[in-house]
C-alpha cells in the first residue's frame, strides 16, 4: 500500500502538484492568471529555464552539478551576438555562436572533472568564474546589438501562435526524453549516476559517459544563450547570473535525485514550469521579487527533503 | 568458577530470517574459548549482540551476576568487554597514545583550563606497549606502524581499558608466522592475568595450539561445545562444515580434454602487485586462487579485466590473442567480473532486476566504444525472465528493485548480467561471501554447470574448503606470484595454507 502510494507519486506526483498550484492561483486572480495570454507568457518564461535543466539534469543524474551554465549563457549569446555583428549568415552564427561553443565549454568542464578527478562542483565553479571573465573580456563589458531582423524573428518570433522559444525548448526537450529513454547512452548515464564504480565494472566507460553528459549541458546552456539573445535583441554580458539555482531547482523539483541514478526529463520540464508558474502568479499577486526567492528557496529544500524521506524507506 | 559472561538461549531474527538459534556460550576467566564456523554461521552475530550493536530477539546475557535481556554499547564498555575487529579501527592520523585513550584522554588543568595530560598518557602507553611486546614510542603514528603491529596496539587498547573479555575476530588473517607467534605469547600473558579470550579463527591448526574450549556454530544453531583436547581436527571440521563437505558431490575432476580455452603468460602488473604470472585453464574446468588477502589474487583478476594497469604480459582467449585495456575491452571481448563486493562494485541499487541484467549485454552490443545502440524494453525484460528461470532468482517480479532481494539473490542477478551478456570467461571473486549455506551449493552448482558448458571460470575465494570442493585445480598466490599449483586431488587445506604462508 504505502509502496504502491510511493511509486503513483513518483510518477504523477509532479503532474498533480502543478495542477494545485494552477488551481490555486485560478481562484485567487482568476481575471488575469487563467487567460491565454498570460498562461503563454508563464510558458514563454520558462522556456530557458527549461532549457538549461534539462542539461543540468544531466550532470545531476551522474550525481554531478553544472555550475557553469549561466556563465555558458552569457558568453555564448556574446559570441553569437559578435559574429552576427560581423556579418555571419544567422543559422551560421547560431550554429558556432550557440552551438558549437555551447558544446566547446561543456567539454572543457567534462576534460577538466576526468582530468582532476575532482568533485564537478569544484571545477564547475571554477570555470563559471572563467567563462563570465572570457565573457566580459571580449564584449569589453558592453551589450553587443544591432542583429539582423531575421534573428530575432527566426529565434524569438511566433508560429502559430506558439512563442519559437518554447517550440525550441520542447523540441530539445523531445531528443533528450527520447536520450534517456531509448538509447544505451541514457542508460549508462543512469547506470553510472546509481554507481559509478559498478558501472565501470560492467563495462561502461565511465570518463566518456561524464564528457557527453557535460557536453549535452553546455549545448543546452548554449541553446538557451542565443534564445536569450534573440528575445533581449542585445547580447548582455551579465545575462544568466544566477541561472543555475533555477537549473538546479528545476531539476530538483522535478524528482531529480541529489545522489544520481534517478529522475527523468518530462520531470525536470514540470519543475521548470512550476517554477515559471510560482514567479508569474507571484507576480500578479503583487508579492515583491525578493519574496519569490524565498519561496524558490524553500520549494528546493521541501523538494529534497520529500525525495530523501520518500527514497529513505526503502 | 563463575564465568565472567553467559549467554543463554540467545536467538537473533533479521526480519524474519533467523540468524541465531538458541545459543548458549559463556566466557570463563583466563581461558582461550575458540568461535569456529563458516562465513555467516553467525559467529559476528554472536559477537555483536555482546558488544551492543545488535539487540537479541530473545535470550539473555549475565555480566557480573547482573541479567540483561539486551546490552548497549556502553554497558558492555562498562563490564569491560573488548572487541579487535579483523578491520582494525585504529585511526591512522594519530600517535599510539592518542589511539589508545581516544575518547577518553585524561587532563589536567594549566590555569584553570583543562589540557591534555600527554606526559600521563605517554607514560601509560609505554607501559601497555611494554605489556603486549610492541618496542614502539608511544607518539609514532599509527599510520606508520605494519598491520601486524596495528594488531598489538589493538591489544593493547582493549588494555587500556583494563578489558576482562577480549574478542578477537581472525587476528591471525594477515600476519605471518613469526608474528602469529608474537600474538600467540601475548594472548597467553593475557591468559595469566585472568582475561577471558574468545578467539574467531578458521585456521584449525592454530586453534589446537592456542585454545583451551571451542563453541561450534552452524547455520546460527549451536552445534556443540567441547574442550580442545577432546576433539580432533577432523571431528571439528565435521562439525562445522557437515553439509558443505557435500558440496564434493559437485565433482571436481580434471577436465577430460586438452584444450586450453584461457591462457596468461608474464603477466605483470605495472603498480607490481602481479609479477610474473603464467597459467593455463582448460575447457571444462574450474581453476581456483588461493592466498592470503593482498597476496595479488584478486589484483591479478583486476589486471586481466582491464581494470589496472599492466607492464607486460599476453593473454590467449579461445585461441585468440586479446589485448584489454579497460573492463570496456574486457567485457567486448566477452569477460564478465563478478567482484568480490556486489554492493560496491557489481550492481545498481537504482535499477530493477531487468535493468541490472541487461546492463552488459547493453555494453555488448553497443557501438562507437559503447554509446551508440538503442535499449529495447520487451526485449531486455524478456531477457532477465530466462535468467530468472536459468538461475532460479527468487524474486515475485523481475520488475522489483535489486536492493529487495537477499544477498544470494542478488548474486545471481549478477551472474544473470554476465550470461546475458554471452560472457566466455568468467571470474568469480569471493562468489560466495555473505551469502546463506543454501544459496551457497547452489552457486557452486551454477559455476559447475557454466564450466561443462564450455565457459571458462576462474574462482577467487578465502574459504579453503570452497575452493577444495569447487576447484579441479588451485594455485597459490604469495607476494604477488604464483607460489603453487595443485589438483584437487593433491590439494589440501594444509599445503595450500603452508604454500600462501611460508618463504619456501
Amino acid at each position: 500500500m504505502v509502496n504502491r502510494f510511493r511509486e503513483s507519486w513518483q510518477k504523477f506526483g509532479i503532474f498533480g502538484i502543478f495542477i494545485l498550484i494552477v488551481a490555486a492561483l485560478g481562484i485567487l486572480s482568476p481575471e488575469y492568471f487563467l487567460t491565454t495570454n498570460n498562461l503563454t507568457q508563464v510558458v514563454l518564461q520558462s522556456a530557458i529555464t527549461i532549457l538549461i535543466a534539462c542539461g543540468e539534469f544531466f550532470t545531476i543524474l551522474i550525481a554531478g552539478i553544472d555550475l557553469s551554465v549561466g556563465s555558458v549563457i552569457a558568453l555564448t549569446g556574446v559570441i553569437t551576438g559578435k559574429l552576427l555583428v560581423s556579418g555571419t549568415p544567422v543559422v551560421l552564427a547560431i550554429l558556432i555562436g550557440g552551438i558549437l561553443v555551447g558544446g566547446l565549454l561543456g567539454a572543457v568542464n567534462g576534460i577538466l572533472v576526468n582530468k582532476t578527478g575532482l568533485h564537478p562542483f569544484i571545477i564547475t565553479l571554477g570555470t563559471m568564474s572563467i567563462y563570465r571573465g572570457i565573457t566580459l573580456i571580449i564584449s569589453d563589458a558592453k551589450p553587443i546589438f544591432g542583429f539582423p531582423q531575421s534573428f530575432k524573428e527566426g529565434v524569438a518570433g511566433w508560429i502559430f501562435h506558439i512563442p519559437i522559444p518554447v517550440i525550441i525548448a520542447l523540441t530539445v526537450a523531445l531528443i533528450l526524453h527520447f536520450i534517456t529513454t531509448k538509447t544505451i547512452l541514457g542508460r549508462n548515464i543512469y547506470a553510472l549516476g546509481g554507481n559509478a564504480q559498478s558501472a565501470w565494472f560492467s563495462g561502461i566507460d565511465i570518463k566518456k559517459h561524464q564528457l557527453i553528459v557535460f557536453i549535452i549541458s553546455g549545448i543546452c546552456a548554449g541553446i538557451a544563450g542565443v534564445v536569450m539573445t534573440a528575445r533581449l535583441g542585445a547580447a548582455e554580458p551579465l545575462a544568466g547570473v544566477g541561472f543555475e539555482t533555477f537549473a538546479i531547482a528545476s531539476a530538483i523539483i522535478g524528482g531529480t535525485s541529489f545522489f544520481g541514478g534517478k529522475g527523468t526529463i518530462i520531470g525536470v520540464v514540470m519543475g521548470g514550469l512550476i517554477i515559471g508558474v510560482i514567479n508569474n502568479g507571484l507576480n500578479i499577486l503583487n508579492v515583491s521579487t525578493y519574496y519569490q526567492q524565498i519561496v524558490m528557496g524553500s520549494l528546493i529544500i521541501a523538494a529534497v527533503t520529500l525525495d530523501k524521506l520518500f527514497s529513505a524507506k526503502k | 568458577m563463575k564465568p565472567l559472561v553467559e549467554m543463554r538461549n540467545i536467538t537473533k531474527k533479521f526480519s524474519g530470517v533467523t540468524a541465531l538459534e538458541n545459543i548458549n556460550f559463556d566466557i570463563l576467566s583466563g581461558e582461550v574459548h575458540i568461535l569456529l564456523g563458516e562465513n555467516g554461521a553467525g559467529k559476528s552475530t554472536l559477537m555483536k549482540i555482546l558488544s551492543g550493536i545488535y539487540e537479541p530477539t530473545e535470550g539473555s546475557i549475565i555480566l557480573s551476576g547482573r541479567e540483561y535481556s539486551k546490552l548497549t554499547p556502553a554497558d558492555s564498555a562498562e563490564n569491560k568487554i573488548s572487541i579487535i575487529y579483523q578491520e582494525l579501527s585504529l585511526i591512522d592520523e594519530l600517535s599510539i597514545a592518542e589511539n589508545l585513550f581516544v575518547g577518553k584522554l585524561p587532563t589536567k588543568k594549566v590555569m584553570g583550563i583543562p589540557v591534555v595530560d600527554f606526559a600521563h598518557i605517554h607514560e601509560k602507553t609505554a607501559e601497555l606497549l611494554k605489556r603486549v611486546g610492541l618496542n614502539r614510542s608511544p607518539s609514532t603514528l599509527v599510520g606508520e606502524l605494519p598491520i601486524s603491529e596495528k594488531q598489538q596496539v589493538e591489544i593493547a587498547k582493549a588494555l587500556a581499558s583494563d578489558a576482562k573479555v577480549i574478542i578477537m575476530d581472525e587476528p591471525t588473517s594477515s600476519l605471518t608466522t613469526e608474528e602469529v607467534n608474537k600474538l600467540f605469547a601475548i594472548i597467553r600473558q593475557l591468559k595469566k592475568e585472568g582475561v577471558g579470550i574468545v578467539y574467531i579463527s578458521h585456521k584449525m591448526k592454530e586453534l589446537a595450539e592456542i585454545g583451551d574450549r571451542v563453541t561450534v556454530l552452524k547455520d546460527g544453531k549451536h552445534v556443540g561445545t567441547k574442550p580442545l583436547k577432546d576433539v580432533t581436527t577432523d571431528q571439528l571440521v565435521s562439525m562445522m562444515v557437515g553439509r558443505e563437505l557435500n558440496a564434493k558431490n559437485l565433482n571436481p575432476h580434471r577436465a577430460e580434454t586438452n584444450e586450453v580455452i584461457f591462457e596468461v603468460q608474464h603477466l605483470t602488473r605495472k603498480d607490481r602487485a602481479v609479477q610474473d604470472v603464467s597459467f593455463k585453464l582448460y575447457r571444462g574446468e574450474i581453476l581456483g586462487f588461493a592466498g592470503l588477502i593482498g597476496s595479488g589474487r584478486t589484483e591479478l583478476m583486476n589486471a586481466i579485466f582491464g581494470a589496472a594497469e599492466l607492464e607486460s604480459g599476453d593473454m590467449t582467449l579461445f585461441g585468440e590473442k586479446v589485448i584489454i585495456k579497460s573492463p570496456h575491452d574486457a567485457v567486448k571481448k566477452g569477460l564478465a567480473f563478478i567482484t568480490e563486493n556486489r554492493r560496491e562494485t557489481g550492481f545498481f541499487h537504482n535499477f530493477e532486476i531487468w535493468k541490472n541484467i541487461s546492463i552488459s549485454s547493453l555494453v555488448r552490443k553497443s557501438k562507437w566504444g559503447g554509446i551508440w545502440g538503442f535499449v529495447n524494453k520487451q526485449a531486455e525484460q524478456q531477457q532477465a525472465e530466462e535468467q530468472k528461470k536459468v538461475l532460479r532468482i527468487k524474486c515475485s517480479s523481475i520488475l522489483q528493485n535489486i536492493t529487495e532481494l537477499s544477498g544470494g539473490n542478488q548474486q545471481k542477478v549478477i551472474i544473470g548480467k554476465w550470461l546475458a551478456a554471452q560472457a566466455r570467461l568468467m571470474i568469480f571473486d569471493e562468489p560466495t561471501r555473505g551469502i546463506d549455506v543454501g544459496a551457497k551449493s547452489e552457486i557452486y552448482a551454477i559455476m559447475r554447470k557454466l564450466a561443462n558448458e564450455g565457459k571458462g571460470i576462474l574462482m577467487v575465494s578465502s574459504e579453503l574448503p570452497e575452493l577444495l570442493a569447487v576447484c579441479d585445480r588451485i594455485i597459490v598466490f604469495k607476494d604477488g606470484r604464483l607460489r603453487a599449483t595443485f589438483t584437487n586431488e593433491e590439494a589440501t587445506e594444509e599445503k595450500i595454507m603452508l604454500a600462501a604462508t611460508s618463504d619456501m
